[in-house]
């Protein structure tokens, strides 16, 4: 019997179930953490400790500093899709509908979950690097033993940023989106302005914006919250930063298409 | 005071710290020397809370523990001002207690104390290793603290250096009668600062006295550490 125990722990089959339940395990750990962390960071945010001076600093990270990429990355979506279908619309007598069709797919898609994307790959890895070379070099470590609260001192203030900018970014972008849109369509096809832009009016529904700005919100909580913990549980030394940072974007990424999902599926079946 | 009774520590299976027991009354100061991993940054992490113990009891006085950590760990996006008052600005009993002049005042009169000035504006990645050393004490005392932890103080400081900080710790010892620890390697820092030794091998306990007895009575554990032998009980490297 302990024969066959150690031949099957050599075996690469135990050795992939291995790398499977050691996965599995994490991504529990994880799940656990941020949910957790997350907990914490409204508890002192209804608590009222909230460092306004630091969160007006972070603000500043996650809305001006990430604004041009934003901005471009947004755009240029919204650009693309009006350059595939302008021409093709124009001519199968739909050119009234080219405004209507970026306008709503900006707003109710490609403008928030673009602005998420460029957030988490600028602001999302910069935090979870940060606060990881801080865990790993002990100052945070410092900040308990000088008795401060971690979760008050780094994660409120930009855990608050990222839910109260992301609208704002998004709004900006999904503007820039859609005067881009037009003047793609404009130039691919014979698409006059003031037809683009009458039809963009018919396209923008208040509820959908509405919603773009709930799911910034939502977006950005979650983006901020999930950099923070996967910093504030980094492991070891250099290399351990970089496994932080890539378990921010990574996790940051997927939540929120799920939440994406989510809220399509909430709102507009 | 500190009082340790039977603590136990395991890192997964390895058992760092095996039924250690000791106690540093007020006003004295203990220090712990042993090889690199015999578990000394351990034993003040779980004082100070940063690390659960597996079983033991731990008492310390009541007031603020202070520690000064082993490779500085100052925040490298504050200022060595804004480092030294951290505790001062960020806690929510001390907050609102301190004017600016008073805080600009505190930290020029810390920086004093460790022999540093007109450093203030400066980032701690703009200092020497040892000049961080220096603002890493200064940032953990500026609470008055009854109970004060030092991973290293004096590794990596020039002997003049050295000498200011033992002086130091020995003269706040004096002044506020708070308990110490003092993790060293060196035999000075030891001489100058310290009222007992306790010495670990393997995360066990195997010398505990003054440092007189140390150097003259001792057994083959403390001879080999004086001497500096790679002869003796103690083996760098263990299975
Ligand atoms: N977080 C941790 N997880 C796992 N093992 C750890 C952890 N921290 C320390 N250890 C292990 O515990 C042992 C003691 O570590 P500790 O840092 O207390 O040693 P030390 O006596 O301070 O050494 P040094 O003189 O090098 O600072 C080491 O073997 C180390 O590998
Ligand atoms: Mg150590």
């Amino acid at each position: 019997m302990e024969q066959i125990r150690a031949y099957f722990k050599q075996s690469a089959t135990y050795q992939l179930l291995q790398i499977l339940a050691d996965q599995l395990d994490d991504f529990f750990t994880t799940f656990g953490e941020i949910a957790i962390r997350g907990l914490m960071v409204l508890k002192c945010i209804f608590a009222g400790q909230i460092n306004l001076k630091e969160v007006i600093e972070q603000s500043a990270r996650f809305g001006v500093s990430s604004l041009p990429i934003t901005i471009s990355i947004v755009s240029m979506t919204s650009i693309i899709v009006a350059m595939q279908v302008a021409g093709e619309m124009v001519k199968q007598g739909g050119g009234n509908y080219v405004g209507l069709l970026v306008a709503m797919l900006t707003v109710r898609e490609t403008g928030i979950i673009m602005s998420g994307f460029a957030i988490i790959s600028m602001i999302g890895s910069s935090l979870a690097s940060e606060i990881a070379t801080m865990k790993v070099t002990e100052q945070i470590d410092a900040i308990r033993v000088l008795g401060v609260n971690p979760i008050r001192y780094l994660f409120v203030p930009r855990v608050l940023a990222g839910t109260l900018m992301m609208p704002p970014v998004m709004i900006v972008a999904s503007t820039f989106g859609i005067i881009g849109g037009g003047i793609a369509s404009t130039l691919v096809s014979e698409l006059s302005y003031k037809a683009y832009f009458s039809s963009v009016w018919s396209g923008l529904y208040i509820y959908d914006i509405k919603v773009a700005i709930a799911k910034a919100f939502t977006y950005g909580f979650v983006i901020a919250l999930i950099s923070c913990t996967c910093g504030y549980i980094a492991k070891g030394g250099a290399k351990g930063v970089g496994i932080a940072t890539t378990k921010a974007v990574v996790w940051s990424f997927v939540a929120i298409v799920i939440l994406d999902l989510i809220f399509s599926i909430a709102f507009f079946f | 005071m500190i009082k340790v009774e039977n603590l136990v520590k395991k890192f997964d299976d390895k058992t760092v710290l095996n039924d250690i027991s000791f106690e540093v009354k007020d006003g004295e100061t203990l220090a712990v020397v042993g090889f690199s991993g015999s578990g000394k940054s351990t034993i003040l992490k779980i004082i100070c809370g940063l690390l659960e113990k597996d079983s033991g009891t731990i008492k310390t006085s009541e007031g603020d523990i202070a520690m000064v950590f082993q490779y500085s760990a100052l925040f490298d996006s504050l200022t060595v001002h804004d480092n030294i008052i951290f505790a001062l600005t960020e806690r929510k009993d001390l907050r609102k207690l301190y004017s600016s002049q008073d805080l600009d005042n505190i930290v020029r009169e810390k920086l004093k104390l460790v022999g540093l000035e007109e450093i203030e504006d400066k980032f701690p990645s703009e200092l020497s290793g040892g000049m961080q050393k220096r603002v890493s004490f200064a940032r953990a005392i500026v609470t008055n603290p009854k109970t004060i932890l030092y991973d290293e103080p004096t590794a990596g400081l020039d002997p003049i250096s050295s000498t200011l900080i033992e002086d130091y710790i020995v003269r706040l010892k004096d002044e506020t009668h708070a308990s110490s620890i003092v993790v060293t390697h060196q035999m000075s820092t030891i001489q100058r600062t310290a009222d007992k030794v306790l010495m670990l091998y393997n995360g066990k306990s195997v010398f505990q006295g003054t440092p007189q007895e140390m150097c003259e009575q001792g057994n083959e554990y403390t001879k080999q550490f004086i001497t500096a032998s790679l002869n003796g009980p103690m083996k760098l490297l263990t299975e």
